[in-house]
């Protein structure tokens, strides 16, 4: 469709005067304006040179040396995400050095590397080099003092050069000893390749034995890395102490290796309780030997090893650990692990929030659109009895929300009541809805029909909170009474119990908003209707009072919330004070409204929309979380809330700009054919703004992931609280992997919403 | 019939766009509204159907005053008066049926409009007033995907889903080609051999000449002329159009 203008080829205006007009002079270039550039470009000078000042930018620290290793070493541990997890095998060489010189030194190299010369006095340098080593290997080096004690001073941690070798002058510390001191190389090797089963111990109590492994089903297998001897030996060793031992084979006893106390007791002697650890079973396979452990499931082998002896030779083959850990190295790191299970809370952190802020947003997108709120004026009338109806109708709501849930309480006793009552009321209210609003309606309905369709109406939407709260009972019903039978799927079952709590939560606010609608509606029937039958002479001095009672009222409701907030503990403040100024409010009001005759009540609760949403986009969500994880405590849900929160005020506003931007024709055609204001909007609005409605979601989605990344900074939950902890901690290799989780589903939202947006739009 | 009586419209902004405008359309009338851009036309349909609220004055269909119609009321008399728009005004992203339906929404329950719901009798309707156009098979596509030329027939058979007694059109040829034209105000003419009474906004005189009954003339807001489209004179023209503009063709 083009918007040109029409073509008229009957009709031209002859332009036949053509205004003799000279082109105005350009402005001119004096001394004051060149005054007016020198002066500005003084004054930007001025305020970047306060700016350079406020944010400290200080080169010197840019090129300064430390501060360059500070930033390698953090932006070389950033590029290394530790992703995956190398078992890694500890390589240590000890060198001798003497200090001051003297103790004898019988090992200046070994493997390649060599500490030159091989004493000095403290202070002075040794000279520690190496090659041989894999490019840009880690090699730590120490100085071991001598003392009793197990200690290392560390000398530094560098980097092998790219052809495998190194060097590094090491000053000597101030430990003078008579004896031989050492120089310490550590390195640590990756062990295996890809796909390698490397045979690990995780050792977290550091006792030099795997941690617990726990026999299941009455057994556990055992391989030990050496072939079955001849006449072998095996015994269950805790700690030193052996436990069991068997032996396939004559005349064998446990006496070397770990265990140092001889034990032995007949195969045939043996009865195992019912909660001891035995040897089952014994067999080769191959080169490894396996053996098979008893016990009572659940047992804990924290602590145990095997030993595997040569009864005939009584040497020790094998010891190992009990429980049979291998893993393919390198494996997935546990950061990587954790971090993905953050990343996907903060993505569903961000859903949620997203929707319910959506669902908040919608309704409140219409009230802040100017071109749907500014034609909607009401009398002063009106408006008085609606203030005046607003509280009333709302108390009205919750005792009906009250009364319904107390009135159902029989019902609600098992879940058939639910289900027959809303199939029962649900039935009703169709049957009222059809009776009160006819599909077609050919002729107006007399004076009575319409108080009766009213008062039907009415009561199909109290039947309609009946239904609800029944509904909120049967999903918390329905989700308690799955979530326990539904194994790894009970999250469905808790879901629709907390749907019903919130459906029950919402029953009274549906109550309290939909009494006040209709009393409202009452009111401005009463007021059209006041308007037409009394005489100008007596409306004008009720108009007056009802505009100074309801003023007083809203003045009452306003000092309600602030003395919430202040407690001000005195009743002039906040009960005479508010009535006053409210009336006198109204009575401005009326008074002003009397010329016009209208008051622009629309506009009024656009601006204030406008307001409270522009302020709360104002407030980061950051700055939200702090006080709901007060609220709620920290997790997802006070960071959830907290987007939510904002995400409602800014999706209202990037909506409400939608509905302020579409065409305007559809809309009018729509009215023309006798549409109601509601028919209007679902045939002449929405259709036009579902799809910017769509894109400004998921944009926003994309917002909320980026934001609930940084919401576990205070606690909100998702991958930021880790982050920061790997932050804090100096994990720099961690905190790498959570960055490029959050770079990964940052950059796949944004593409994602943008292809979407760009097929809706 | 539809009586104007002293109609005045004064805007927010003090803009006088109709001034004390009366006249009289019998049933069954085509006629035609004349006048440059911003006389008062467009305002004259739209306060008939009080899509704009007139300032002063009463305007009767059939007897009923529509100035002082209840909202109620309004929907009752707006349902029975269709119109058609210059720039179409279809809802772009809808399908064409669902904008041809949209003409029945005065008749609609509106608790059945949240479902977007409309009788079976409704939808075969709506193919009829499609075919009539000779759109039929366009009903499922989306509105944006025709032609100027469709999308205005697509209002026009919208504007008949209403079953109206009375059309208002709103300079209904003056967004598309002259050769469009004719075949849409030939559809305006066959509304009115069907009984219905057309007020149309019009620019090309000769399309007055052909279509219109009767015309009457708007200058700046005031009734300049109300007669036979053959009785537009030089002298007339000059009065409705103003001194600069030149008769051409």
């Amino acid at each position: 469709m083009t918007d040109t203008e029409p073509s008229r080829p009957e009709l031209t205006l002859v332009d036949d005067v053509i205004p003799d007009v000279t082109p105005p002079e350009p402005p001119e270039k004096g001394p004051r304006r060149r005054l007016m550039i020198v002066l500005g470009v003084i004054a930007a000078i001025v305020v970047y040179a306060l700016a350079f000042d406020y944010t400290n930018v200080d080169l010197a620290q840019v090129s300064s040396e430390t501060r360059q290793q500070s930033l390698t070493r953090i932006l070389r541990a950033l590029a290394r995400p530790e992703l995956v997890a190398y078992d890694q095998e500890r390589v240590i060489t000890q060198l001798d050095v003497s200090i001051p010189c003297g103790a004898p030194t019988p090992v200046t190299s070994s493997g390649g590397i060599a500490v030159s010369p091989s004493c000095a006095a403290p202070g002075e340098i040794i000279t520690i080099s190496g090659s041989g080593f894999d490019a840009g290997e880690r090699v730590t080096l120490s100085f071991v003092p001598d003392t009793e004690f197990d200690i290392t001073l560390p000398l530094r941690t560098i980097n092998a050069a790219d052809d495998g070798t190194f060097s590094f002058d090491a000053t000597m510390p101030d430990r003078e000893s008579e004896n031989t001191q050492q120089i310490q190389v550590l390195t640590e090797d990756p062990i295996g390749t890809w796909g390698d089963r490397v045979e690990v111990w995780t050792d977290t109590n550091e006792n030099g034995v795997r941690d617990p492994a726990i026999i299941e089903n009455g057994s556990l297998d055992v391989t030990l890395a050496a072939a079955l001897p001849d006449v072998p030996g095996v015994a269950i060793v805790d700690g030193s102490e052996v436990v069991e031992f068997i032996s396939y084979g004559e005349g064998f006893t446990a006496t070397s290796g770990i265990a140092n106390r001889e034990l032995a007791v007949p195969e045939s002697e043996f009865t195992p309780g019912p909660n001891d650890l035995y040897i089952g079973g014994i067999r080769g396979e191959g080169g490894t030997t396996t053996v098979t452990l008893n016990g009572p499931n659940g047992f804990d082998t924290t602590g145990w090893r095997l030993a595997l002896y040569d009864a005939t030779t009584t040497e020790l083959v094998e010891v190992t650990g009990v429980s049979d850990l291998y893993q393919l190295s390198p494996r997935i790191s546990e950061t990587t692990w954790v971090s993905l299970d953050r990343i996907i809370e903060t993505v569903f952190l961000a859903l949620v929030a997203t929707s319910a802020g959506l669902i908040l947003a919608i309704p409140l997108s219409f009230i802040s659109a100017r071109n749907i709120m500014q034609d909607i004026s009401s009398t002063v009338t009106n408006l008085a009895l609606g203030v005046i109806a607003i509280p009333i109708g709302g108390l009205a709501g919750i005792t009906l929300a009250r009364v319904a849930r107390d009135l159902t309480e029989p019902l609600r006793s098992s879940w058939i009541g639910d289900v027959v009552g809303i199939a029962v009321l649900v039935a009703a209210i169709v049957g009222i809805i059809r009776w009160a609003v006819p599909p077609v309606e050919d002729e107006p309905p007399t004076r009575s029909e319409k108080i009766a369709h009213r008062v039907g109406l009415i009561g199909a939407g109290v039947l309609g909170l009946v239904v609800f709260v029944l509904l909120s009972d049967l999903l918390g019903r329905f989700g308690t009474a799955i979530a326990p039978n539904m194994g790894v799927f009970s999250f469905l079952g808790e879901f629709f119990a907390t749907l019903g709590e919130i459906f029950s939560g919402l029953t009274v606010v549906i109550a309290t908003l939909a009494g006040a609608g209709v009393l409202v509606n009452f009111a401005s029937k009463a007021g059209y209707s006041l308007r037409h039958r009394l005489a100008p002479a007596v409306l004008r001095p009720l108009n007056v009072l009802l505009a100074m009672i309801a003023g007083g009222i809203f003045g009452l409701g306003v000092m309600a919330v602030l003395d919430w907030f202040y407690r001000f503990q005195s009743a002039t403040v906040t009960l005479w004070a508010p009535l006053a100024v409210g009336a006198a409010l109204g009575l401005a009001l009326a008074v002003r409204g009397m010329s016009s005759g209208q008051v622009n009540v629309g506009l009024s609760t656009y601006t204030v929309a406008r307001t409270v949403f522009n302020t709360l986009r104002a407030i980061e969500p950051l700055v939200m979380a702090i006080v709901f994880v007060v609220w709620v405590g920290i997790g997802p849900f006070a960071g959830s809330l907290a987007l939510t929160l904002h995400t409602a005020a800014a999706l209202a506003k990037l909506y409400s700009e939608q509905v302020e931007s579409i065409s305007a024709g559809p809309i009018e055609a729509i009215r023309a054919t006798g549409a109601t204001r509601l028919q209007t909007i679902v045939y002449g609005v929405v259709p036009q703004i579902v799809p910017p409605y769509i894109s400004f979601t998921m944009y926003r989605w994309d917002i909320n992931v980026r934001m609930s990344t940084i919401l576990g900074f205070v606690g909100g939950g998702g991958i930021g609280l880790i982050l920061q902890q790997n932050v804090n901690l100096l994990q720099y290799r961690a905190a790498a992997v959570q960055m490029l989780f959050i770079a990964i589903v940052v950059a796949s939202m944004d593409y994602l919403s943008s292809r979407l947006r760009r097929r809706l739009v | 019939m539809l009586t104007v009586e002293h109609l005045t419209k004064v805007y927010d902004n003090g803009t006088l766009a109709l001034e004390d405008v009366s006249f009289t359309v019998p049933d069954g009338q085509f006629l035609a509204i004349i006048g440059l851009s911003g006389s008062g036309k467009s305002t004259l349909l739209r306060c008939i159907n009080r899509l704009i609220e007139p300032t002063e004055g009463r305007i009767l269909l059939d007897g009923e005053d529509i100035t002082k119609a209840s909202q109620e009321d309004l929907r009752r008399i707006r349902r029975r008066i269709g119109m058609v728009f210059q720039h179409f005004n279809l809802v772009h992203r809808s399908k064409v049926i669902t904008n041809v339906l949209a003409g029945r929404l005065g008749y609609t329950n509106p608790a059945m409009s949240l479902v977007n719901r409309f009788s079976k009798e409704d939808v075969d309707t709506a193919i009829d007033r499609l075919a009539r156009v000779g759109l039929a098979e366009k009903a499922y596509s989306r509105a944006d995907e025709l032609s100027g030329g469709q999308q205005q027939r697509v209002g026009i058979a919208r504007a008949l889903m209403q079953e109206p007694e009375m059309v208002l059109a709103d300079e209904p040829v003056a967004s598309l080609d002259p050769v469009l034209a004719h075949s849409i105000m030939q559809y305006l003419e066959g509304i009115q051999a069907d009984g219905v009474t057309v007020l149309c906004s019009l620019h090309f005189l000769d399309l007055v000449h052909r279509y219109a009954d009767r015309a009457i003339a708007l200058n700046a807001g005031q009734l300049v002329f109300d007669g036979l489209p053959d009785e537009i004179d030089d002298a007339k023209f000059e009065e409705i159009y103003g001194r600069e503009a030149e008769r051409v063709g």
